[in-house]
């Protein structure tokens, strides 16, 4: 108990010791860090813009790996600074920072970690597209303790390191510039499927944002559903960011020639669905008819019949 | 396309001129084994400007009374331009195949009649590919698998490069002349060699030393001072050109100043290249067609694009030119800096 409270007080005074000088020191380092990931990373972003779209991915692959070693010669020289205030007594604080990492700290502490699994295991990198938790997007930046997307809409989407560690990661494209998309097209089911699909072929190896290649091939599906027809192509867009001006693109393409071809979408008259007018009519009519015991759907059950 | 044109000098076979005799003798081989019943088509493939048509021409040549040849000059549209009488001659050069689809849905109904014919007649198909036509068709369709023979043209040496150009004029004709500069560096200097970084999508320039051999060779077997000019004139046209002929003569018919030349006339063309992506897209088209107009542009971009705007932009970046009979082409001094382009956006590769 009096060796608890002699240690107690060693650390105190230790703490009065600490000098203005030693932490400004500390946070000049930490300054320093920061402002070196920020400026390198933003320069190695715009040189990988200039690149081809495998060089960029193979620029935005290092980003990460700079960052943390900046911040490890950093937390090195601050933790110098550290040992050298305390000496031995750098165990009572450590316990104190356990004590703290245990309670308020532990979320940081966890993101921290699942940064570096993220840098060295890579499970996704920058310019991957990414499914984790909710969200889907292009990651931009992986940082200390969260990683930044950028999701289809705009939205910038900031998740921290540590769902990897809950969470499943699909990565479209996982380090390369092309990704595959699936296409789907519907069309009436009495429509000539074979004409539809080379026309879906065309429409997909002529698209200005394919890429086609023997490990990248283009792959036609069809299957045949109750009402309609489903026609699926899977293929890859040249650069991800492309994703959505590719499907598009191959849509109105396919289109505009089905219609030249004679080739419908799915009618909707099939489901027998009454206009908005008849409905209110129908309804109108069987209440009058039927009385008002009937629900209000019962001109539809009158009309299924 | 400019076209290499048949020595009648006699003094050299011009095959070897050329620097083709082995791919013409592969060609021959395969016409052979044909007549004995193998039948292999081939497909002569090359950038722009590079003497495909020349070699078709060749084969022609060489196979006089039993090919027929059809040249394309733009896309076809009509089945009919490719169909063949059942008395044709058993060997059909197609010149200009790239020709033969549209990209864009339903441009291709050409492409498949041509290859039921190359697959299905009993003849002997040679035609000729822009590389990178080809290139497309052969990820896209297989086109590879229809022409078990390919022949990819080489670039030409640096002394079928002199040979090719220097042959359109008279002997002692043109006259070299010497840098003023060129006088102050005898026997070594530094050059500056140009690389294709096809990952930033630009050309740069290394320098290096270089010994000046000519002016070594001339200094101590007492040659005339001439030749080195000369020299120097077709080093920088072979570098610059990668020996392709076509570029080399149109950077030579830039430089001339009839009948003198100087090194230092020789241009280094380096085209800072900056497109947005339909405009890519559409030069693209340009390179591999070769040659576009403007109504076949609009037709494969669909009509919401703006082709006019797009067209005035490759114009004003000096990428491409009008020639007279109204068609679109790549600048031939800009073929390097355009391929570097593309093949860092991978339009082509």
């Amino acid at each position: 108990m009096v060796d608890g409270d002699t240690s107690r007080e060693q650390l105190l005074e230790t703490f009065r010791s600490i000098d203005t000088q030693t932490l400004i020191t500390m946070a000049l380092i930490f300054l320093i860090a920061y402002v070196l990931g920020r400026v390198i990373t933003s320069l190695l972003l715009k040189l990988s813009e200039k690149l081809s779209h495998t060089g960029r991915i193979k620029v935005e692959v290092i980003i990460p790996i700079i960052k943390f070693v900046i911040y490890l010669i950093a937390f090195y020289f601050i933790f110098r600074e550290i040992f050298k205030i305390f000496g031995p007594e750098i165990f009572l604080l450590a316990g104190l920072l356990g004590a703290a990492i245990g309670f308020g700290l532990k979320d940081l502490f966890s993101d921290i970690v699942g940064g570096l699994v993220i840098t060295f295991e890579k499970p996704y990198q920058i310019g991957d597209k990414i499914s984790i938790g909710n969200y889907f997007g292009e990651v931009t930046d992986i940082g200390l303790r969260a990683t930044k997307l950028i999701t289809p809409d705009a939205n910038v989407v900031t998740a921290p390191n540590s769902l990897i560690f809950k969470e499943t990661v699909a990565s479209a494209n996982y380090g390369v510039s092309e990704m595959m998309v699936v296409i789907d097209l519907y069309i009436a089911g009495e429509s000539h499927v074979e004409t539809a699909m080379k026309i879906l072929w065309e429409a997909v190896v002529s698209s200005k944002y394919v890429y086609i290649s023997r490990e990248r091939p283009v792959v036609l599906l069809h299957k045949a559903l109750p009402f309609y027809t489903r026609l699926r192509a899977k293929a890859y867009v040249n650069d991800l960011r492309d994703q959505f001006k590719f499907e598009s693109d191959v849509h109105t393409r396919a289109w505009v020639e089905f219609q030249k071809n004679g080739i419908r979408a799915p009618q909707l008259h099939i489901l027998n669905i009454p206009s908005i007018e008849e409905k209110y009519e129908s309804e109108a009519t069987t209440r009058r008819n039927l009385g008002s015991n009937l629900g209000p759907n019962a001109g539809d059950l009158k009309d299924s019949r | 396309m400019v076209g290499i044109q048949h020595s009648s000098s006699g003094e050299k076979d011009f095959v070897e001129v050329l620097g083709l005799k082995e791919e013409i003798e592969k060609i021959q081989s395969t016409i052979a084994d044909f007549e004995m019943g193998k039948k292999l088509n081939i497909a002569i493939v090359a950038e722009p400007l590079k003497g495909k048509t020349t070699l078709s021409s060749e084969i022609e040549r060489i196979n006089l009374n039993r090919a027929a040849k059809i040249t394309f000059s733009k896309i076809v549209k009509n089945k009919n331009e490719i169909s063949l009488p059942d008395d044709a001659k058993k060997i059909v050069i197609l010149d200009n195949c790239h020709f033969l689809y549209m990209r864009k849905p339903g441009g291709f109904d050409i492409f498949y009649e041509f290859l039921d014919m190359i697959s299905s007649q009993n003849r002997i198909f040679v035609t000729t590919w822009n590389i990178y036509s080809w290139k497309y068709l052969n990820e896209a369709f297989g086109l590879g698998k229809y022409f078990p023979v390919q022949i990819f043209i080489p670039a030409f040496e640096k002394e079928n490069i002199r040979l090719f150009i220097l042959k359109k004029y008279e002997k002692d004709e043109i006259k070299f002349a010497k840098d003023e500069e060129s006088e102050e560096k005898p026997f070594f200097y530094i050059i500056k060699y140009p690389v294709e970084l096809a990952s930033l999508g630009k050309k740069i320039f290394i320098s290096a030393p270089k010994i000046n051999i000519s002016y070594l060779r001339n200094r101590f077997l007492k040659k005339q001072k001439i030749e080195a000019a000369e020299d120097q004139v077709f080093e920088k046209l072979y570098l610059e050109s990668n020996g392709n002929p076509g570029i080399a003569l149109r950077i030579w018919d830039l430089g001339l100043d009839y009948p003198r030349i100087k090194p230092k006339n020789i241009g280094i063309f380096s085209y800072e290249v900056d497109l947005e992506y339909e405009e890519a897209f559409t030069l693209n088209l340009i390179l591999s067609y070769q040659s576009l107009k403007k109504s076949e542009i609009t037709e494969i971009m669909g009509s919401m694009m703006s082709v006019d705007r797009i067209l005035y932009q490759l114009l004003s970046q000096e990428l491409i030119l009008k020639d007279e009979n109204d068609s679109y082409r790549v600048r031939p001094e800009a073929l390097s800096s355009i391929t570097t382009y593309m093949e860092k956006l991978r339009l082509v590769w």
